[in-house]
């Protein structure tokens, strides 16, 4: 965090002092990672991280969308979403407002929200600093506050706390169905999710992959042949492979044992890698505050949906991971490079998310764009250099085979389905006007 | 003010049972110190905090208990007692290497005479991740010579071929196989948890190092026998406990062997041909998880041997939310496949039955949580006559805090982005650290304890491991060697018979051969009725070595009137008229008696187990209800097999109806002249594909003297209510005994799952009407689901009547009897957290009459209902079983459990929390993962589970929500015997062995025609949430009446009862002149008793 603030320090100070209105598009990516911050600590499964990023930037969308023709405004993409009222009797920055409610919302909604309190206080103070003037402040602060009411308002209608009114996932015994993984066995992540209401797309089933390959113990058979290349391919990682499996790897909570004790070791999101990325870029294509909250938000919708999609697949098919399949008929001891998360296999999450993110990323940023991606760092990993989003999707993808958690079909099929998603985004994009920012 | 002072003094300082010495003053100093270091800690070496052994006996043979401590880093100490509790070290002058191998890891200790020479050697254990040369055991031989002589002890251990290089946690030195020498047992353990379950099937490999071994004595060299002896060598062993005892008493040493995690235990039963068989499967229904240090005594006096292992549950409240907690239903489902048997965290009490079986009932008994526990010692610490129970605990890191699990990697982050490196000590050291003090229980005499720590003395907090029990001073009680970490050991000096007037007395038995130390020699010692039985059989406990001396407490009798010896060699010998206060030298006389069995004739068994006059099995459906509904505490879908008893044909023979499963409807078997039962033909009764059949009655329905079948649908698993899965249904008697589906359909009882169908005429109309119990609602517990009366309108119609007991709570059962003498029935009904109701039919409609018969009702978890005359005062009397006391869950009235329920977060599910009361306080059952997966608005409330640890229910609910909730209370969980006394029920107590399981089936007759009724009690039940786990304790509890309405519990072998399973229905049906039991346990086959006289 240190680091970030810092950072933030060093490129406002090289700024050009504005008196009145100050660009604040510098501080976009670090208040979005405080509250990925927030996830990370409270171990906020994959799902449900990208719903909270969804409504996090949606109030900011829709207060930069209200002050720039150019942004389009979320109701123009969501059905269900109405323009909402922002409270300004007096004067307000709507960038500092916007910043507000990605920290407001997150607040409200996130189990560690009050966490954010600080940050808030910390947004504040540096504002003060550099002379936005108190009744601006807390102007602003009531718009955004206002925004994230109604923001709340919007979110709880979603379904979301109709899940744990839904009968608890039990899984089935029967051969080739997922059963819970070692080492902590921990029961089936989000197993209804696909009862959330998406942002854009029209139903959870509406990108359905190909089926995967029939589960067989004949050891001539498709599968057979999957889970071997998954074993084989463990067995000859060369050491960037390991890298890119461990770059990838993105699981909030690998619990690591030792006798009676286990320890969570934890690792930023598959969507908050991709939100990251998102920040890094719009930092490098030097987008004005609106367009990077505009991008931030509309990446966030396209992740949330892709995991509705993703986890409708997940719990269609239930199917067992290689873990299980490999050590119940190829090696009763091996265990994969990566720790298997807790959800069932088919279609690979990675895949799917980051091919449907790298297309929208594609067509707001470019197909050439490449970037230096230094999320991972925090997590002892190096900094990857990408040429492009699809290069980088692409990657995600394969590193799941490289770290023993997915088959071959889970991931292309997976890719397939998430370059589907992210085709009818872009759709959506162009019908309603939204157009590439760089 | 000084003379009152005086005065109160006394009173206040009311005297400590154990002193604690002075290390000053006694001369041990000993400590085992544990430095944790960056390349040697617990994260390199998993069992890095379990501490070391003690061993207490006689080195220099004058007469005084010696003390050798081992350490598992540091020097290993021998303290030679000089007298008067004082000790001097002389380790370095008794012997080079007494102090351990330079880098090994010493582990327990274990004394024997190995050489039969008539002094005691000592042999060390080692463990660790070292190299197998370091990790080598080693055996000191006491080459002390004669008396007076300097002690002298020289390492031995490769000339005895007992150099073993396995990661040994004990080793036991005993004659498995009579040949007269001392043979010796391996505890071992794996140093690499296996988190992969699928691995059981490791249970083909042989692992040398980690799994144990037994290796017999040829000619004073120890010889690997382990294979053919058969003792598991699995790679999945995880040895920390081991006792010797001859559990069943045929005079072979039997084995029982803990393992840490998912392995189970292993009791190895003597074959008496040099082989041992794993009996655990059929010897116990669960055992303990993370199982450590065993103890097996006789703690009941019943002459047989009970088994005391521990676990690591918490006692308090805050413990038990901080720290992790096994509830994970896949991985119990995947151990129960894997064959891995049931294993729940907590101590278990295995109460021997005599007959093969054992009754866990450490909850019961109230000894089932001491937290990380390591040492029990079963012994009469207070000279009362009976065993008293000593636990060591400790951990020096409470590496199971949830806290550090979930938060720790944050910790981690913040390092790398500060961009410092992360210290495995840091992680070391942010893992908390809490002393706690042991445990010591008094026996209560009636299978129960009471926690003594504080009245006994022992208060102090620590961290202890290994412990023996012996009298050093020999004053004639029992004092206290504890090992502890990072702390000086601890020497209690028991006080007992400086405070009391009970008496005690001590042997020490020499038998005919070389196993000097008497080891295996079986001594009962008989005061007027009472017996108390022990064996010889030192290493026990933890990691340590008893002295071979035995003590026996007398209460305050003068004398023993005889004492019974058994040796090695099954010889008998018996004392008589022993005086008390001595300890007594025995040498086996050659004039003893060979094979003489006890005098006492077992008499006939009650009841006799035969082959199945209807051979079926019920088949087990795998539903989890708390999937559906989490914060339930039991399943309610578990309801088969039902039985029913009626005469299908009239042809005077008692058919029988068996409920179905979901492969196969249900039917009539009916009974043939040949005494031979022969399931009807015709289609089956009760299609429960899509239901579950939970009660079923016969009677007349329609009136044409012709037995009718009433089948009430009932379970839970994904039913509805308001669909055909809940909808009864009556079938009709053709007149040749074939039941059809009626006609005239049942009107609309799908509201509610059912439990219990009780016909009678309740409004003299000539007819049969129903009672018709409503259990619980699928999908809506706790809420009161309909429970109805069925009025017969004649020709098998029935309609619903409003009563004022349609919604009275979660029925159970339900009875008409008469309780007025106005010859019309009462309708009582039971359930849980509800009382028992009485309903008396006036012209006006039902009134509830409960208070005039129950002036104080309680209520419980009650789970059936019988009505008799049990005192021939000529008045109906009750029995009802409730859900007993061998369970977490505590109640009374004055700490009632509570049940609190509404929709609270308003998304249309009940959120359910379930408090009760632990040491004074109401917390609820519910963890915080629990909480936040049930209300997702909960995530915000705790950010800790340390925030949430202490939480009470109205900390979790705003006043606002908490004023929104429904409450339930239970204030009594015992199964009890009301007597009708003037109209009224009078409480009376049933033998502690009645409250030891859920009782679901009572059935009163006169079972040993001696003229009174007895009481046969049946139940368990195993579909509980996991932290609450399988009771399973009762094989069938019979008590026989005197007649006025007490009763007296008949032993499991006396009964020749041995009832496996959750007990859901039971009959007795007549076949020719013998009267069958047909017994109905969910996924058994029928098991039939016949009356044995």
């Amino acid at each position: 965090m240190k680091r970030f603030l810092f950072l933030w320090l060093f490129l406002w100070l090289t700024m050009p002092a504005q008196a009145t209105q100050p660009d604040l598009r510098a501080r976009v990516q670090p208040t979005i990672f405080a509250v990925t911050m927030v996830m990370i600590h409270d171990v906020v499964n994959p799902p449900a991280a990208t719903r909270f990023y969804a409504y996090c930037l949606l109030g900011a969308h829709e207060i930069v969308a209200q002050h720039e023709r150019n942004v389009v405004s979320p109701a123009s993409l969501i059905r269900s979403f109405k323009p909402l009222k922002l409270e300004a009797g007096k004067p307000y920055d709507y960038q500092v407002a916007a910043l507000y409610c990605i920290l407001e919302t997150a607040r409200l909604m996130l189990p560690s929200g009050s966490m954010l309190a600080d940050e808030q206080a910390k947004l504040l103070a540096e504002l003060r600093k550099i002379g936005v003037g108190e009744t601006t402040l807390a102007q602003s602060v009531k718009v955004a506050q206002g925004v994230a009411r109604q923001v709340m308002v919007f979110a709880a209608a979603d379904k979301y706390n109709q899940l744990s009114t839904r009968l608890r996932y039990r899984p089935t015994k029967a051969d080739g169905y997922w059963y819970p993984t070692p080492p902590g066995y921990i029961e089936a992540i989000e197993p209804h999710w696909r009862i959330i209401r998406p942002m854009l797309l029209d139903s959870c089933g509406q990108f359905k992959p190909l089926p995967p390959a029939p589960f067989s113990k004949d050891t001539s058979s498709a599968f057979h042949k999957l889970a071997q290349e998954v074993y084989q391919t463990s067995k000859s990682l060369t050491s960037e492979q390991r890298l890119i499996a461990s770059y990838w790897d993105c699981n909030p909570f690998a619990i690591n044992t030792s006798g009676h004790m286990s320890i969570g070791f934890k690792k930023i999101s598959p969507g908050g890698h991709w939100i990251n990325i998102t920040s890094l870029a719009a930092n490098k294509a030097k987008l004005s505050f609106s367009e990077s909250i505009n991008v931030h938000s509309l990446v966030a919708m396209t992740l949330m949906d892709a995991f509705i999609s993703c986890w409708d697949e997940k719990y269609r098919s239930n199917r067992i991971r290689p873990e299980t399949a490999i050590n119940r008929s190829i090696d009763p001891r091996w265990t994969p490079l990566l720790q298997t998360p807790p959800f069932p296999e088919y279609t690979s999450g990675h895949s799917v998310i980051s091919s449907a993110v790298a297309e929208v990323l594609t067509y707001l940023l470019g197909s050439a764009f490449g970037f230096n991606d230094t999320t991972e760092t925090i997590f002892e990993l190096p900094e990857r250099t990408f040429t492009s989003f699809r290069q980088a999707a692409e990657e995600a993808s394969l590193s799941r085979l490289y770290g023993g958690i997915h088959y071959r079909d889970a991931i292309e099929n997976g890719q397939a389905q998430g370059k589907a998603i992210g085709g009818f985004v872009i759709d959506r994009f162009r019908k309603v006007g939204v157009k590439p920012v760089f | 003010m000084l003379l009152l002072g005086v005065l109160v003094l006394p009173v206040h300082v009311q005297a400590q049972l154990f002193k604690q010495l002075n290390p000053l003053q006694t001369g041990i100093t000993f400590s085992n110190d544990i430095d944790e270091t960056e390349s040697l800690n617990v994260l390199a070496y998993e069992y890095f905090f379990n501490g070391a052994g003690v061993a207490v006996g006689d080195f220099n043979n004058d007469g005084l208990n010696d003390i050798f401590f081992t350490a598992n880093m540091k020097a290993n100490r021998l303290y030679i007692n000089q007298g008067k509790l004082t000790f001097k070290d002389v380790t370095l002058e008794a012997g080079e290497g007494l102090t351990g191998r330079e880098g090994g890891w010493k582990t327990g200790v274990s004394l024997a005479d190995v050489n039969g020479d008539g002094w005691l050697d000592i042999y060390v254990c080692y463990s660790g991740k070292v190299n197998d040369g370091t990790r080598r055991n080693q055996l000191f031989i006491n080459e002390t010579g004669s008396k007076g002589n300097p002690l002298r002890f020289v390492e031995r251990a490769k000339e005895y071929r007992l150099d073993d290089p396995g990661y040994n946690t004990q080793a036991t030195f005993f004659d498995y196989d009579k040949d007269g020498d001392l043979d010796v047992f391996l505890l071992h353990h794996n140093i690499k948890k296996y988190d992969n379950m699928e691995l059981a099937r490791l249970h083909e490999e042989t692992d040398e190092l980690a799994g144990n071994r037994l290796l017999e004595n040829v000619k004073g060299k120890f010889i690997n026998a382990t294979q053919r002896v058969g003792i598991h060598q699995y790679p999945l062993t995880f040895g920390l406990g081991v006792a010797v005892a001859d559990v069943n008493l045929d005079g072979w040493p039997d084995l029982y062997v803990t393992n840490d995690y998912n392995e189970p235990d292993y009791l190895y039963i003597n074959q008496k041909n040099g082989t041992f068989r794993d009996e655990t499967e059929t010897a116990f229904r669960h055992l303990a998880q993370f199982s450590m240090g065993v103890d097996i005594a006789d703690f009941n006096n019943d002459g047989l041997p009970d088994v005391m292992s521990l676990d690591m549950l918490p006692e308090d409240n805050r413990r038990q939310k901080l720290l992790q907690l096994q509830e994970n239903y896949e991985s119990f489902e995947l151990m129960q496949q894997q064959g891995l048997q049931r294993q729940y965290m907590r101590n278990m009490l295995q109460l021997n039955n005599g007959d093969g079986t054992f009754s866990e009932i450490a909850q019961a008994a109230g000894v089932a949580h001491t937290d990380w526990s390591w040492a029990p010692l079963l012994a009469d610490f207070d000279n009362d006559g009976y065993k008293d129970l000593f636990i060591t605990n400790g951990y020096l890191r409470d590496y199971t805090n949830k806290d550090f699990l979930r938060y720790w990697g944050d910790y981690k982050i913040r390092k790398a982005i500060d961009r410092e490196p992360v210290q495995l000590m840091d992680l070391v050291r942010a893992m908390p650290s809490t002393k706690i003090p042991n445990y010591i229980f008094s026996n209560n005499h009636d299978l129960t304890f009471t926690n003594r720590q504080r009245e006994w003395g022992l208060t102090a907090p620590t961290i202890s491991s290994g412990a023996a029990c012996a009298d050093l001073d020999n004053d004639g009680d029992l004092d206290l060697i504890i090992n502890n970490i990072n702390d000086p050991a601890f020497v209690y000096q028991n006080m007992a018979r400086e405070q009391t007037r009970n008496t005690y007395l001590q042997f020490k038995l020499l038998p005919a051969n070389v196993n000097k130390q008497g080891i295996g020699t079986q001594v009962t010692v008989y005061t007027g009725t009472q017996r108390q039985y022990q064996e010889v059989s030192p290493v026990r406990g933890y990691l340590s070595t008893q002295p071979v001396t035995l003590h026996f407490g007398l209460n305050t009798t003068p004398m023993a009137d005889s004492v019974r010896i058994r040796w090695p060699d099954l010889s008998v010998q018996i004392l008589t008229r022993v005086q008390a206060n001595q300890l007594l030298v025995v040498e086996q006389t050659t004039t003893s008696q060979t094979g003489i069995q006890p005098v006492v004739q077992a008499a006939k068994p009650v009841f006799v187990n035969v082959q199945p006059v209807v051979s079926y099995t019920h088949t087990a459906t795998s539903e989890n209800d708390f999937k559906r509904q989490p914060l339930m505490l039991w399943m309610y879908s578990q309801t088969g097999p039902i039985l029913a008893k009626g005469d299908v044909n009239r042809d005077g023979l008692e058919d029988i109806f068996v409920s179905g499963n979901q492969a196969k409807k249900g039917g009539i078997w009916t009974q043939q002249p040949d005494h031979s039962f022969r399931p009807a033909e015709s289609g089956g009764i009760g299609d429960e594909t899509g239901s579950a059949t939970a009660a079923a009655v016969f009677f007349d329905a329609n009136g044409d003297g012709f037995d009718d079948l009433y089948v009430a649908k009932g379970g839970y698993a994904l039913f509805e209510p308001q669909t055909p899965a809940l909808q009864d249904s009556l079938y009709l008697n053709d007149g040749k005994g074939n039941l059809r589906p009626s006609v005239n359909p049942l009107p609309n009882l799908s509201g509610s799952s059912k439990s219990c169908v009780r016909p009678a005429d309740y409004d003299g109309d000539g007819d049969l009407d129903l009672f018709v119990g409503g259990r619980v609602v699928p999908g809506r517990y706790p809420e009161a689901p309909q429970s109805y009366l069925l009025q017969n309108v004649g020709k098998g119609q029935f309609r619903v009547m409003p009563t004022p007991f349609s919604t009275v709570g979660m029925v159970t059962d339900a009875q008409w009897a008469d309780l007025d003498a106005d010859n019309r029935p009462e309708l009582l009904l039971c359930g849980e957290f509800m009382p028992i109701k009485v309903y008396q039919y006036t012209k006006n409609g039902f009134i509830d009459k409960t208070a005039a018969f129950f002036p104080e009702a309680d209520n419980g978890f009650w789970q059936s209902l019988t009505v008799t005359d049990l005192n021939g005062d000529g008045r109906n009397d009750l029995i009802a079983g409730n859900l007993g006391i061998n369970s977490q869950l505590r109640f009374s009235r004055k700490e009632p459990a509570e049940l609190y329920y509404a929709d609270v977060d308003n998304n249309g599910s009940i959120d359910p929390f379930f408090c009760f009361y632990v040491q004074g306080v109401s917390y609820p059952f519910v963890s915080r993962d629990e909480l936040n997966e049930q209300m997702y608005a909960m995530r915000k409330r705790f950010g800790f589970y340390k925030d949430y640890a202490d939480a009470t229910l109205n900390k979790i609910l705003t006043p606002d929500e908490l004023k929104r909730t429904k409450k339930l209370t239970v204030t009594e969980g015992k199964t009890t015997v009301f007597l009708n006394v003037d109209g009224r029920f009078k409480q009376q107590t049933l033998p502690i062995q009645a409250q030891l399981a859920p009782v679901t089936q009572i059935l009163t007759e006169d079972f040993n025609a001696d003229g009174h009724a007895d009481l046969l009690l049946l139940g368990n039940k195993s579909d509980n949430r996991l932290k609450i786990g399988s009771i399973d304790a009762n094989y069938g509890c019979l008590l026989v009446g005197n007649g006025t309405g007490s009763f007296t519990y008949v032993s499991q072998s006396q009964a020749g009862l041995s009832v496996r399973g959750d007990v859901k229905s039971v009959v007795q049906v007549r076949v020719g002149q013998t009267n069958y039991l047909l017994i109905g346990a969910f996924g058994q086959p029928i098991q039939t008793y016949k009356t044995g006289n």
